[in-house]
């Protein structure tokens, strides 16, 4: 490393930025392109230069000095921390929250409940969830007040003394029994199934006819929680002309302002979201958490507001991957070729859609697995269950499809004595294929992918490996 | 976590004196390494908070590890860490050195102390068995004076030990007819680290190479009743019996029926049944083994 | 409150604070070194890992009144201005990182141990890193990292770092 002097006076413009860029704190970026750019756009399948080149990550020399700011790095003067009172009952009527005690605490700026919320819902797609839950909690993690205090500590007792009355309700905590139309709805008057797709392809029952043999199987997924390194964070702050800033961990932008536009009440001009470095996001950080909240603190107190979750909370009150219960009939000739797929899927929804809407389509797309099936039915529900918010997670759906689809041919593959990897083969989608809902692939690679790791991993037909 | 007023005790006395004058109108808790004690303060409800921190890190002669006429001597405040490289404990109990490896990762290590993981007593206390297996003993200092008892008897239930309000478990004593006994430690947790035990097993014994038949074989079951135990039977089996893979076999079964193992999220009670078959058999035979390279 | 006054980064620095503040939030609210990261607070993570006489250990896990009269050393006390340290450099080549979260106390873990072991096995490398948790990278490029700094001669920082 040489000593170069900060100042660099002579060289060009170009050589100048360089040796800014050799010091040591200023994290590395990529060297400056000579103009005019070479626009390159590479046909399918083609090597392209950037393919395989070795970079140095920009942020990494930042990260390992210990000088990247995450959102809980940041402290404004005055600032006060906010924490949420977290319900801790699945499924309840709030029958009265009195906060006085809590507002009465040496210590304590300022408490909120979903009464001070603009308009309490909000929402990706249906705007079903609520800022802070107002008459009725459908989660264990579900909010229902929050405190602003000159110290987190503070913040964290005076939640507990918060009194919220309660009139417990029956949850409904499996996503069959939910599905069943007799179950009381957890959103009533709104049904449990709140979102539904179809894929219908061919003739499924004229697939089964034809069939020489149909196999059935029923898979499971379990509820995964991201565990990012850095619990969800953000900070709000006002300036002297009603617009709102906020430094946040969340990884949508504009879905954050228009969230923030709705729940305040204010034109989306006037709302600012920072958000820098994520310490992992997987999909959980994907929509507002306590963005609102600590707009309102902030708005309430005239002072900078931060809630940081607890990592309990980033188990009890973010997002999680959906399960699955997944109900696989296919229908195969004597050479194990798939002639008729039926699917049902049944997303646990969790108390909110978050993002389910997505993950169903996706997972219901997914379902038939890369394979050419002529005749397929694919039905998927997500249901409302009182539990854990159910959101994305990278795969959206993906990959508990891809368990069930994979597990199921191997099944298939030993009950005919065929050779997992052949049985496959002979099954996968070609170029020129149509998915399940007619879109013309291109690029396909299944077939030679499948080859290849076979291959670098030693597969020696039926099971062995050399 | 709340507050509370914070004591830095100067040695083991003055911490007696300290938990003495303020336990009968304060909740007050004995702080070494802070790892079980910090980390349950964190999300505790207030209520359940301490008035009172007496911290008794600095006490360091609390922090021997000698050899002397009586046995083994460890002072309460010793680290798994410094366990894990005492040259004597190496030599003589690498069955110690094992479990303490088994214990958190090594920022836990570093810190948390062996007193401490005695004192916390989970079912699952990872120190514990190793030592229950080699009869050790335990000091507890109070204003009334010293007393000793078997680890075994100061276990008495979940997070239940037999201290008292003032008292503070000052030294871990392995009697000299232990030392030196051919011990093997085995804790199967769903992680190789930063795991709760499933199930602990520790198993112990002497040979009496003339007649290749166990002489004193103790085994110490953790994480499968509501402290550790001695699986009863299979130590009155093997007293006096050959050596041979099918009584060290029958001994897992018999251990087995000495055990109460639970059901919970991390394992089923049958699943820990399976296992302490079979890690009491290893546990033999890899005590057995190294007694024979003893031997040698 | 507790005066504690403690060397941190090989500066003597110290603070009144409450009894029940930790070492981690002392290194972050009272001397503004943010590089500790709180990821859980209750020393399963990591995150907050730095060297307190030498040893590894979670921040979050200290009372700050325990750190008392010790010498701690953070990731800011790891390069100089004029270099980065060995582990540093090796991370940043590698690729070692990816939201970074976890960085700082990976490294010093990765310290802690090549002050005591220099040329580790990849076990010894994996237990030293046991208790650091990380959800992007999978650690192989950690350890390729740590491998690379061990084989780098001079391994200790020469300068105070700024």
């Amino acid at each position: 490393m040489d000593k170069k002097s900060a100042v660099v006076e002579t060289g060009t413009a170009t050589e100048r930025a360089r040796s800014v860029e050799e010091m040591l704190r200023a994290p590395a970026a990529a060297p400056l392109a000579p103009l005019p750019l070479e626009v390159l756009v590479p046909e399918a399948k083609q090597q392209t230069p950037a393919v395989r080149q070795r970079v140095t990550r920009p942020d990494g020399r930042l990260h390992g000095l210990g000088q990247t700011k995450y959102i809980d790095d940041f402290y404004m003067p005055g600032m006060l921390y906010a924490k949420v009172k977290r319900a801790g009952i699945a499924s309840a009527r709030i029958i009265s929250i009195d906060t006085k005690e809590a507002e009465a605490m040496p210590g304590v700026v300022a408490v909120i409940t979903g009464r001070d919320v603009p308009c309490n819902s909000f929402g990706p797609s249906l705007k079903d969830q609520p800022v802070l839950a107002d008459t009725r909690v459908f989660y264990s993690g579900d909010g229902v007040a929050a405190v602003a205090a000159v110290t987190e500590q503070i913040a964290t007792e005076a939640l507990e003394k918060i009194k919220v009355e309660y009139e417990p309700l029956t949850p409904v905590l499996d996503p069959l029994l939910s599905l069943q139309l007799e179950t009381p709805g957890v959103h009533a008057p709104n049904p449990n199934v709140y979102w539904h797709k179809v894929i219908k392809k061919g003739d499924v029952e004229r697939g089964f006819a034809e069939s020489y043999r149909v196999f059935e199987g029923t898979f499971r997924t379990q509820m995964v929680e991201h565990v990012p390194l850095e619990p969800h964070s953000s900070l709000a702050t006002w300036d002297a002309n009603g617009r709102v800033t906020i430094y946040s961990t969340l990884g949508r932008i504009t879905l954050g302002r228009a969230d923030l536009s709705r729940t305040l009440g204010i034109p989306m001009s006037r709302i600012r979201i920072i958000a820098t470095v994520v310490g992992g996001n997987f999909g959980g950080k994907n929509e507002i958490t306590t963005e609102p909240i600590v707009a309102l603190l902030a708005k309430k107190t005239g002072r900078p507001v931060k809630c940081t979750f607890t990592r309990p909370e980033e188990f009890t009150s973010s997002t999680t991957r959906h399960p699955l219960i997944m109900e696989y009939k296919t229908g195969v000739s004597k050479q194990g070729k798939l002639l008729a797929r039926q699917i049902r899927l049944v997303l646990d929804g969790g108390a909110y859609c978050s993002w389910s809407e997505t993950t169903l389509g996706k997972a219901c797309i997914l379902s038939a697995g890369p394979y050419e099936i002529e005749n397929l039915h694919a039905e998927a529900f997500v249901v409302y269950t009182n539990k854990t918010m159910t959101g994305a997670m990278r795969g959206f759906g993906a990959p508990q499809v891809c368990f069930a689809y994979e597990s199921h041919m191997d099944d298939i593959a030993k009950a005919l004595g065929i050779d997992p990897l052949e049985i496959r083969l002979m099954n996968t989608l070609k170029e020129g294929s149509l998915s399940p809902t007619s879109q013309v692939l291109h690029s396909v690679v299944v077939a030679d992918t499948l080859k290849q790791a076979a291959e670098r991993f030693g597969w020696n037909g039926n099971g062995s490996k050399s | 976590m709340k507050a509370f007023d914070f004591v830095a005790a100067r040695d083991a006395r003055h911490a007696v004196a300290l938990l003495a004058e303020r336990t009968p109108t304060a909740k007050v808790k004995v702080l070494a390494g802070g790892t079980d004690l910090l980390a349950d303060l964190k999300f505790a409800p207030t209520a359940h908070a301490p008035d009172v921190v007496i911290d008794i890190s600095r006490a360091t002669e609390l922090k021997h590890i000698s050899m002397t006429d009586e046995g083994l001597r460890i002072g309460a405040l010793v680290t798994h860490t410094e366990i894990m490289a005492s040259p004597i404990i190496r030599e003589l109990f690498p069955a110690l050195v094992d479990a303490a490896h088994t214990i958190g990762a090594v920022q836990t290590r570093n810190l948390g102390t062996l007193g401490g993981n005695l004192v916390t007593a989970v079912p699952s206390v990872d120190s514990g068995p190793t030592l229950v297996a080699l009869d050790a003993r335990v000091t507890l200092l109070g204003s009334g004076g010293q007393r000793q008892m078997p680890l075994a008897e100061f276990f008495v239930g979940p997070r239940k030990t037999a201290l008292k309000a003032d008292e503070l478990l000052t030294e871990i004593l392995i009697p000299k007819e232990s030392v030196g006994k051919p011990t093997h430690f085995l804790k199967f947790g769903l992680r190789k680290g930063q795991a709760l035990a499933l199930v602990n097993v520790a198993a112990s014994t002497w040979v009496d190479w003339d007649k290749q038949t166990f002489v004193a074989p103790r085994v110490a079951l953790g994480a499968v009743a509501p402290k550790v135990i001695h699986a009863t039977s299979a130590e009155t089996f093997l007293e006096g019996r050959a050596i041979t893979p099918d009584a060290m076999a029958e001994a897992g079964r018999l251990a087995v029926g000495d055990a109460k193992p639970i059901s919970d999220f991390r394992a089923s009670a049958d699943y820990r049944r399976d296992l302490i078959a079979v890690l009491t058999r290893r546990a033999l035979e890899a005590a057995f083994e190294l007694a024979r390279r003893r031997k040698s | 409150m507790t005066k504690v006054t403690l060397t941190v980064n090989g500066e003597a620095r110290s603070a009144s604070v409450p009894p029940e503040m930790t070492l981690l939030r002392l290194l972050r609210e009272e001397f503004n070194l943010t590089g500790s990261k709180l990821g859980c607070d209750v020393g399963d993570c990591g995150a907050c890992t730095v060297l307190v006489d030498g040893k590894a250990v979670n921040s979050c896990l200290m009372l700050a009144g325990q750190a008392d009269g010790r010498d701690v050393v953070t990731i800011e006390g790891l390069a100089t201005m004029e270099r980065l340290h060995p582990i540093q450099k090796a991370f940043e080549e590698k690729g070692s990182l990816q939201c970074g979260f976890c960085g700082p106390g990976v490294i010093m873990s990765a310290k802690a141990l090549l002050d005591e072991n220099p040329d580790p096995s990849e076990e010894e490398i994996r237990d030293a890193l046991a208790g650091n948790l990380c959800r992007c990278t999978g650690y192989t490029k950690m350890i390729e990292a740590i491998q690379a700094a061990a084989r780098v001669e001079d391994a200790r920082p020469t300068a105070k770092s700024a």
